[in-house]
């Protein structure tokens, strides 16, 4: 079978791609981005070189796709995505860099939201990452996925799954310790909770162990993925599965609204909402969906947020196979199960490149030489005077130093203070846990940012890291709306919904309660 | 009157059973009924959003999945087809993969049918899947009779 398909759809779309990058090169678009921000609109720079690369790309196997010919074989299968995986890539630059920041704009023009002192756009969350998957879902929904595009469609899983792998290169061992401990037991008592509650209503309501299991696995470990994963063995009926999976969709697109805006309204760290959502969110995409919509232009949130995912999926072949024991026991199939079998054939490949990235990182082959040793104590050398601090910034952090209840924090802030730069690395993370916990003005927040940054510097390497983690993210989730069809969502009902909305109501409760009371706001 | 050629459109609903038991007391003896069951393709989209699971774990609950409807689906003949045997009727079945009003408006072009039957829309608070008929699209798309039986009880 050949797969590329001879349509003018990718060659019209590197088109579109180079008309963007041409314009924003000849300034025609200057107009328009003084509109949506002037010199506060962050993506300058990205309009001059990312839409240019892939433009060309598009453009060129758009022109071999339409006119060449194409045999059947590896080289046609997988240059057969390039139509759809560039589709999904153009909405991504479309609504990174026009809609979401006009949605801004106009949000910013009706104004702030009674006494919350916010903006629409930010109570309700609405950035380019959940815009981006709300295209997803409008055009599957509404305009289905052209042909041309569905074999690309599905590469947004890789896209993820790169995403995460390359996440790898941002975690200290440090962080990654204390996440993973954190991460272990959160998920561990939630993982368990919610499934032991889950067959405990089920067997309450009187439903079918079949389906008892299939919705544990779902709302206990990370939604549709555990479902997929443990339907075949616990023998689910089509019924179950579909009221399942209706049920998971349809609460994972809420959550991925709704969490956010609770975030916002408590003001919490970016390490305590991804700790919440990675545990209280019960489908992985949205877990990944509403770290970047609390987040968008940075990355803290989401890195805590995929620790928890990590955890999840790593739990999940063990669940998977404790299902499968209690399923044999309770139907007396005479099953034999193979443990073995159960955890290789679900052990998820992509963690592997994870840790193996999180390796060569401590090695310190993404920094440059001395990157580390020199990070925070440039202070005679290198320092830039330009960024000591003024008598009015002092002036501003002193005046709120009423604001801030633990010792350690006051005294980090006196030395600031006294010194006009930060002079330890645990100054830093006392700073940065003040930052995070949002105690001072917004203005102090960022006297305090730019203190921290005067002091510490990413490597460039490990910037364009970011920028590309942050890429890959938004194409993945546009990708993964477009696999959200609301005839699925449709199917939510029957016992798995009130059982589901029980168990996944309590969950986002009690994990929020837990969070809040036990996670601290740096790692 | 009796009918010598029909198209049974049912999926085992109890709406759809109201259908199939019209649909014998309609046909004469001898007469052909053609079972049309349809495939819905939100079936298509059961992998929601996953994209933690490996690729052989996707195929594998696709398989499953398949499997398990097909199963459903065999029984379902089977049932019909026996009832269709003791009424003396010539059963025939036909499995379309697609939304459910389109496939049935291709598949009555297909034969030379007297009529189509099929179960009415379930009421409201009964539970089951939702995959409903677009009827309305349905009465302007078709060139043959359309008998839409009640919902049992209702």
């Amino acid at each position: 079978m050949v797969y590329t398909k001879k349509n003018p759809a990718l060659f019209i779309i590197g088109v579109i791609m180079l008309a963007i990058w041409f314009m924003a090169d000849a300034g025609m678009l200057s107009g328009y981005i003084e509109h949506l921000g002037g010199k506060k609109y962050k993506y300058t720079k990205e309009l001059l070189s990312i839409p240019l690369y892939f433009g060309v790309v598009a453009a060129v196997m758009g022109l071999w796709q339409w006119f060449g010919s194409h045999k059947e074989g590896n080289f046609d299968y997988y240059t057969s995505t390039l139509a759809g995986a560039m589709f999904i890539l153009l909405i991504a630059m479309l609504v990174r860099w026009f809609i979401a920041p006009e949605v801004a704009v106009v949000s910013k023009m009706m104004g702030k939201v009674g006494d919350t002192g916010k903006y629409l756009h930010k109570i309700l969350g609405l950035n380019y990452v959940v815009m981006g998957i709300l295209t997803g879902i409008i055009i599957v929904n509404f305009f289905k996925v052209p042909e041309w595009a569905k074999n690309g469609v599905r590469v947004s899983r890789l896209g993820l799954k790169t995403g995460v792998i390359l996440l790898g290169t941002l975690y200290s061992a440090a962080e990654l310790k204390n996440l993973g401990g954190l991460s272990i037991f959160m998920i561990g008592f939630f993982v368990l909770g919610s499934v032991g509650m889950t067959l405990w209503l089920g067997a309450r309501r009187g439903i079918p162990n079949s389906m008892g299991g299939v919705l544990s696995a779902g709302m206990g470990v990370c939604g549709v993925s555990a479902t997929v994963a443990s339907a075949p063995v616990v023998q689910a009926k089509s019924v179950e599965i579909a009221y399942t999976i209706g049920t998971i969709l349809l609460w994972g697109v809420g959550c991925m609204f709704v969490f956010p805006m609770v975030g916002q309204m408590l003001d919490m760290s970016y390490l305590k909402f991804g700790a919440w959502a990675g545990t209280g969110i019960l489908n992985s995409a949205q877990v990944a969906g509403a770290a970047l919509a609390y987040q968008p232009d940075g990355i803290e949130t989401l890195k805590v947020a995929e620790i928890f995912n990590i955890t999840r999926v790593l739990v999940l072949p063990i669940i998977v196979m404790w299902l499968a024991v209690w399923y044999v026991k309770r139907e007396q199939t005479g099953t034999k199960v193979s443990v073995g079998q159960v955890i290789v054939e679900k052990f998820p490949m992509f963690v592997i490149g994870f840790l193996l990235l999180f390796a060569l990182s401590t090695t310190g082959m993404f920094a440059p030489a001395n990157h580390y040793k020199g990070k925070y104590f440039n202070n005679t050398t290198d320092f830039k005077s330009k960024n000591l601090l003024s008598d009015s910034k002092k002036a501003a952090l002193q005046a709120e130093m009423g604001k801030i209840q633990r010792a350690d924090r006051k005294a980090a802030v006196e030395r600031l203070i006294a010194n006009g730069k930060i002079m330890s690395i645990e100054d830093d993370d006392q700073i940065r846990g003040l930052v995070n916990a949002k105690i001072m003005s917004k203005d102090n927040n960022k006297i305090l940012k730019k203190a921290h940054k005067a002091v510490r510097h990413a490597s460039a390497k490990i910037k364009a890291f970011r920028n590309w983690i942050t890429w890959l993210f938004a194409f993945g989730l546009v990708g993964l709306g477009m696999q959200i069809t609301v005839a699925s969502m449709k199917q939510a009902g029957g016992q798995p919904a009130v059982i589901g909305g029980i168990v996944g109501f309590t969950k986002a409760v009690l994990s929020l309660i837990v969070v809040m009371l036990v996670v601290k706001d740096t790692i | 009157m009796k009918l010598k050629n029909v198209l049974l459109a049912s999926h085992g609903t109890e709406g759809a059973q109201a259908a199939e038991k019209m649909a014998f007391e309609m046909c004469e003896k001898g007469a052909k009924l053609h079972h049309l069951i349809v495939v819905d393709t939100l079936w298509q989209g059961m992998t929601g959003d996953d994209w933690l699971n490996n690729g052989g774990i996707r195929d594998k609950f696709r398989r499953y999945l398949e499997n398990e409807l097909g199963q459903e689906i065999d029984a379902h003949c089977d049932k019909v087809n026996v009832e269709a045997n003791a009424h003396e009727l010539e059963y025939s079945k036909e499995i379309r993969v697609g939304e459910p009003d389109e496939c049935l408006i291709e598949a009555s072009r297909d034969g030379d049918y007297d009529m189509i039957i099929m179960g009415s829309p379930r009421p409201k608070g009964v539970s089951g899947l939702r995959s409903k008929m677009q009827t309305k699209k349905l009465t302007k798309s078709l060139s043959i009779p359309l008998l839409m039986v009640p919902f049992p009880n209702e």
